[in-house]
């Protein structure tokens, strides 16, 4: 045996070939979910399928197929055929752009979908104003993606971090105190999520004692956990999402944080809770939408509907935000008989979501102005265990309608520019 | 003040223990075969679920003896298939072919087991802190820190009284020689890397218990591992076992300072030490020449 096969180094060159061969890797074809007819309308979705939010956003794809498959039951859109192409952003704003303008250029997708890291939606919403494309922003819940970046192009479906903020934080600070830590994730959607809650927190006296900023995709939490417990809170504040809230809310129960202070936060969602172990499932939290509505219009169909889909799942908040931005495309496009997305844009403005498709009882509906959608809150507690059913993990003790939460158009910052 | 430095500077010592465990499976295979094995925090995976898989019948302790064999089964079957046609090219090749198998494993799991995390139930006797003050040592943490400490002390016996361990430290040193005495190399090399993987599977199983599974946690427990090598100095193991517990204290004491610095510090901290001291803190020069 030669040297070279039993002793093989590396060198500066190798290095190169192999990024050169990561680089291409990025540039692999996209999962087409249904093709059929000669000219198909396409939907492009960017969500990160792999990293820490790979759960939400594989979900959000199987209700954007769900939608898909039910307007192509109903003649599609135009009398077209609906195909969704997805793409994986991993979780990375490079990646996303570059993928979302893959499906522009190249796969001429008419609509876009995406994405569920706020960041990479923000990014993505500058690639389709330049494109033209109709846009809705799924899961990314950063306020400036409907405030002071807002576009004429972009809606969004998910609340903002605002309204999450508002539609809690009433009810954390009289039920469990005035002085609040928090736990951030270090990027867009944490850092506006902070400011909203901080903001209500002055409103209604309170105080903060800290706020640890965690780089997302944290592991092990126990060196803030310690920060924030020196702090002595009412209540230590957890704003992170995916799994890093599985790997935090653990770590807090492991340690028995939870018998010393409240723990509680914003946004929860039953991905979440779903991988947490029975007594790990604690605290006040709103969602942004829930399984379990009794004798809401549509919701019991669109539940079975999923769990075809879900290996018998119900479905989250996520799979009606991929469900009810898709259908969104189908409703607006038949109803203005175009696909031109600067009319389709217009028409959308106080544009209200029918029963079938909006599954709560507020009036839904996608505010002109800045493009959000008003969306309801669902406050409550989370369950360890369901009661009738072993993923009802979640009481709702209020459905608090979108516009209530959400604070005015000229509030936001966004003043809507349309193209000439 | 003070306290709380200490408690994270302990707490840091836990964190770097599982480090090490990472660490050392990566740089035996490294250091013999010149792998560098990307799909470690994939196999870390497999233990975990394959953890998760069989505690329901036969509890978490069956479960803790029986997926690290398990999991250097599978990666003794990668290694004789995918890595060993390899060893004789440019070290790239596996480094792609480890790189690519991550994903697949990633994505296998996420077939299989769905992407949603799954929670893993330990023992509770385990679960409970310390005392309220040190709350952040709890039962299964020192359990692990307890484990690591096992598995090292076994590790570096057999590397040193055994003549598998033997052998090993010599084909780190000079494969040629080692071949040239009669040796199969061959047979060493996937004796080695079987020995990596079992390490990778048992962070897998201390891993699920703590942090609970998911497909992608691979992916953020190996680039600190990948570093503790690196700080710790290509080619030496105990190089390696400092490297794990001093990025641990440093990421620790960083989240008292400035907590969102807490994961860049030891990419600084690997900065630092390749510019003062590019072999490591233990390394020979020109391990990676």
């Amino acid at each position: 045996m030669s040297s070279h096969i039993l002793n093989p180094k590396f060198d500066r060159r190798t290095l190169i070939k192999g990024a050169a061969a990561l680089g291409a890797f990025q540039v692999a074809s996209p999962f087409i979910i249904q093709a059929r007819g000669d000219t198909p309308i396409r939907i492009g979705m960017v969500d990160p399928l792999t990293g820490v939010y790979a759960a939400p956003a594989g979900n959000e794809v199987v209700g954007a197929k769900l939608a898909v498959t039910q307007m192509n039951a109903k003649g599609g859109i135009l009398g077209r055929q609906v195909e969704l192409l997805v793409e994986d952003s991993a979780n990375d704003v490079g990646t996303g752009v570059q993928k979302a303008r893959k499906l522009i250029e190249r796969d001429q997708v008419n609509f876009m979908i995406g994405d569920v890291n706020s960041g990479i939606a923000a990014a993505i919403a500058q690639v389709t104003a330049e494109k033209k494309i109709l846009h809705i922003v799924s899961g990314g819940h950063t306020d400036s993606i409907t405030g002071k970046d807002c576009k004429w192009n972009v809606f969004r479906v998910c609340n903002t971090t605002r309204m999450e903020a508002n539609s809690v934080s009433s009810v954390l600070f009289s039920k469990y105190g005035k002085k609040w830590h928090f736990i951030t994730p270090d990027y867009a959607f944490g850092h506006t999520l902070y400011d909203a809650c901080t903001d209500d927190l002055k409103k209604l006296g309170g105080t903060v004692t800290g706020n640890e900023l965690t780089p997302l995709g944290t592991t092990d939490f126990s060196a803030y956990l310690i920060k924030a417990r020196a702090a002595s809170p009412d209540v230590l504040i957890l704003l992170v999402q995916g799994s890093d809230m599985i790997n935090c809310l653990k770590q807090v129960v492991q340690f028995g944080l939870d018998k010393q202070i409240h723990v509680a936060g914003t946004q929860q969602e039953l991905e979440s809770l779903a991988a947490l172990p029975p007594e790990a499932r604690i605290g006040i939290w709103m969602f942004e939408w829930y399984w379990k509505q009794p004798g809401v219009a549509g919701v019991d169909k669109f539940v079975a509907d999923i769990r075809k889909l879900n290996n018998n799942n119900v479905p989250t908040a996520r799979h009606w935000f991929g469900y009810a931005s898709a259908m969104t495309f189908a409703l607006i496009a038949n109803q203005e008989k175009t696909t031109d997305a600067v009319k389709l844009a217009a028409a959308l403005e106080n544009f209200e979501l029918p029963d079938d498709v909006k599954l709560q009882p507020n009036k839904v509906y996608y505010r002109k102005g800045d493009h959000q959608l008003m969306t309801s809150a669902f406050v409550g507690e989370a369950q360890s265990k369901g009661k009738d059913d072993p993923e009802d993990l979640f009481r709702v003790d209020e459905v608090v309608a979108g516009d209530k939460t959400a604070p005015a158009v000229g509030e936001t910052g966004c003043t809507v520019q349309w193209p000439s | 003040m003070w306290q709380l430095i200490l408690f994270n500077v302990t707490n840091g010592l836990i964190i770097g223990a599982f480090y090490v465990l990472m660490a050392l499976g990566l740089s035996l295979i490294l250091n013999l075969s010149n792998v560098i094995n990307f799909a470690h925090g994939g196999f870390l995976v497999i233990g975990g679920y394959i953890a998760y898989t069989i505690t329901p019948y036969i509890g978490f302790w069956g479960a803790l003896l029986l997926a690290p064999p398990l999991t250097a089964v599978i990666g003794l079957a990668v290694e004789r298939v995918l890595i060993r046609p390899l060893y004789g090219r440019d070290p790239l090749y596996s480094l792609l072919l480890t790189f690519g198998l991550a994903f697949m494993i990633e994505d296998g799991t996420r077939f299989i087991f769905g992407p949603q995390g799954k929670p893993v139930t330990i023992p509770a006797f385990l679960a409970q802190p310390l005392s309220n003050e040190l709350f952040f040592i709890t039962g299964y943490r020192l359990f692990m820190v307890a484990v690591v400490v096992i598995a090292v002390t076994l590790l570096f016996l057999l590397l040193r009284y055994t003549r598998l361990g033997v052998r090993i430290r010599a084909g780190t040193l000079d494969l040629e020689t080692v071949a040239a005495l009669g040796i199969n190399v061959q047979m060493l090399r996937s004796l080695n890397f079987a020995v990596g993987i079992f390490l990778a599977g048992l962070s897998g199983v201390l891993a699920a218990g703590q942090l609970g599974l998911e497909p992608t946690m691979g992916t953020g427990l190996l680039m600190p591992s990948f570093i503790a090598i690196i700080v710790g100095g290509i080619g030496s193991l105990p190089g390696t076992l400092a490297g794990g517990l001093l990025i641990g204290v440093a990421s620790g004491l960083t989240a008292v300072f400035l907590p969102a610095a807490s994961e860049a510090v030891i990419y600084v901290l690997m900065a630092v030490v390749l510019l003062l001291r590019p072999r490591g803190l233990f390394g020979e020069e020109g391990m990676m020449s």
